[in-house]
């Protein structure tokens, strides 16, 4: 008996220091081969020395200005999905818990529709003719108004839940409320947009990590890398809360200061990606059950995983719609789901002796 | 030492009291035993006591300090607390055991966390379980982890939410020897609700009984009678005095 427990209890060390390992190899060899490909088939060295600033003009900005920072932004927002995922759903204690839990993604598309539907993102009234909307859109001011919009739905979901001492459930619920409410305000904004109007709305929260520059890219880095450390700060917390509610306050934590800071960054997180790259949904639930699934639920470790692990997702799904679709970009949001799916319904029902 | 006078507790505005103007004192490095059936409020008492429910009604001093008084790094350094039901993830025993340190390190375990942790450990002969996985430990093990998380808070007073309510007899014997060496090995003021009375009798110095959030009285073993008892559960019940201490036999409700 000691000696199987032994065995187990390597092979789950092992298999951490195994997951770390695959996790970074898959981020570079990821991170190199999006570098490569793409519609203008560039030769591998070609866009590898585009990469420095050598070789061809247009291949240097190729590389350099559209293909790096979409790649950044893979990396970064994946990262930062996946962790706001696990951070909801550890803090919460509710596994179907997401990034959007508070209602964020829900708030920054009805912010994006205000932009497009409203003011045509540029502030402008545009009518039904898509070359306006074109010179009019201002892709920075529909991310704005997006953001906008998801950090004021935090609030208020953050400030009612304050009267309930942050509750779990009542965080969980208010979240759902004031998200379909979110909705409807953008189903009605939809009903009356021109047909233009409308695609464009519907396009914009699709999800395309083609929207991202440098700028933005700096941006969601600063919020991501900021929140993750605050994160792997609490950690000790956050497995403290594992143990419930009332063992974490008698361990002195603040449990609904600690609950407030960690939806707080996690909304945070994602506002700024929606805002900026539109909905890429799944990442914060896949990645963080998957990585629980295979090295356990100790934040030491688990935090670190999913942030590799989101990046790989989406590192992964972005060279994936960029192959498949022939010249044509793919919805990464759809690309994580359809990817992300069913590995984890292989996780979920293909594990030997798991039987509850 | 804990001293409770006029406590009452409800858990909304205007909703019905669950704990009525209970008094209590509870001497350094005694045990403590609350006595009562379901729903009397011996869960919520423990839970005040802890600071886990907001004091509004009463006070609670500890160490002759008032308990709202306390910060929570600071409260949980004099109180520890072991819940009825115990829920763990799946990590280490020594992090799991390391969650008792955190209120003396802010961010990362230092290396008196360390040496506390592994000093609990050996001397609850658990330092062989060190690495295994928390939730691959049976029951009564479970319960020991628990007890070195409690027992690596370092605090004065450890409260116990009814430890034995889940384990079989061998279970509840080694709580109950854990309770013992607690108060008189470590000089722990331990508080506990037990519903076995027997177990309660046997291990006590203090007992305080209640019935419906009312408090039926605060006795010592002198005072733990079978008339106590059947005024408590309403069964009838008698003391039978053998070699190795007395006994309570319950025969059927009282009519």
């Amino acid at each position: 008996m000691e000696d199987f427990s032994r065995a187990k209890r390597k092979n789950l060390t092992r298999k951490t220091a195994i997951t770390f390992v695959v996790l970074s190899v898959l981020i570079v060899v990821l991170f190199f081969l999006g570098l490569m490909v793409g519609s203008s088939n560039m030769a591998f060295s070609e866009s590898f020395m585009a990469l420095f600033g050598q070789g061809k003009a247009s291949a240097v900005r190729i590389v350099q200005q559209i293909r790096l920072p979409r790649l950044l932004a893979a990396l970064i927002a994946g990262a930062g999905l996946s962790v706001s995922g696990l951070i909801m759903q550890s803090t919460l204690k509710n596994p179907m818990a997401s990034p959007s839990t508070l209602g964020v993604s829900n708030a920054a598309v009805f912010g994006a529709n205000v932009a497009i539907i409203g003011f045509a993102g540029g502030f402008l009234s545009l009518g039904n003719n898509l070359s306006n909307y074109s010179v009019g859109a201002n892709p920075f001011a529909t991310s704005t108004i997006a953001f906008i919009f998801a950090m004021a739905s935090t609030l208020i979901v953050l400030g009612l839940c304050k009267i309930r001492s942050f509750s779990s459930e009542i965080v969980v619920l208010a979240g759902i409320a004031l998200g379909t409410v979110w909705t409807a305000l953008t189903t009605l904004l939809q009903f009356f947009a021109t047909d233009v109007g409308l695609s464009a709305a519907i396009i914009w929260t699709f999800g395309d990590l083609g929207r991202a520059t440098y700028e933005t890219d700096w941006i969601m880095l600063g919020v991501v890398a900021i929140s993750c450390i605050v994160f792997i700060v609490l950690q000790w917390r956050y497995n403290a809360l594992a143990s419930g509610e009332d063992v974490a306050k008698s361990l002195g934590i603040r449990v609904g200061l600690l609950r407030f800071v960690s939806l707080l960054l996690s909304s945070l997180i994602t506002a700024v990606v929606v805002s900026y790259l539109g909905i890429i949904g799944f990442v914060g639930i896949i990645c963080p059950h998957a990585m629980k699934r295979i090295i356990g639920n100790n934040h030491k470790v688990l935090i670190p995983a999913s942030i590799m692990a989101g990046s790989v997702l989406l590192l992964f799904s972005d060279l994936i719609s960029r192959l498949i679709g022939n010249g044509t970009v793919l919805p990464i949001g759809a690309i994580t789901s359809l990817l992300g799916g069913p590995f984890f319904l292989y996780l979920i029902f293909a594990r030997k002796g798991d039987k509850q | 030492m804990i001293k409770i006078s006029s406590l009452s507790v409800r858990y909304e505005k205007k909703s019905n009291l669950v704990l009525k103007d209970i008094d209590f004192h509870l001497e350094e490095g005694k045990i403590g035993i609350l006595i009562g059936p379901n729903g009397a409020g011996k869960s919520t008492l423990l839970k005040s006591i802890c600071g886990l429910l907001p004091l509004k009604e009463g006070n609670i001093i500890i160490d002759k300090k008032p308990l709202n008084e306390f910060k929570p790094r600071e409260r949980a350094k004099k109180i520890a607390y072991v819940p009825q039901i115990l829920s763990f993830e799946p990590a280490s025993v020594y992090d799991t055991v390391m969650l008792g340190r955190l209120p003396y390190f802010s961010f990362v375990p230092g290396q008196s966390d360390h040496e506390v942790v592994t000093k609990t450990l050996e001397e609850l002969n658990l330092l062989h379980l060190k690495d295994r996985n928390v939730i691959q430990l049976s029951g009564g093990e479970r319960q020991k982890i628990a007890i070195a998380r409690a027992l690596a808070q370092q605090s004065q007073i450890i409260v116990f939410d009814e430890p034995t309510s889940n384990l079989d007899i061998a279970g509840e014997e080694l709580i109950a020897s854990y309770v013992e060496i607690l108060a008189k090995e470590y000089k722990k003021t331990v508080l506990l609700a037990v519903h076995d009375l027997n177990l309660a009798y046997r291990l006590g110095d203090t007992f305080l009984f209640l019935k419906e959030g009312k408090s039926l009285g605060v006795k010592d073993k002198e005072g733990f009678t079978p008339e106590i008892i059947e005024e408590t559960f309403g069964v009838n019940a008698s003391k039978i005095d053998t070699e190795d201490g007395s006994i309570f036999i319950i025969k059927g409700e009282k009519r």
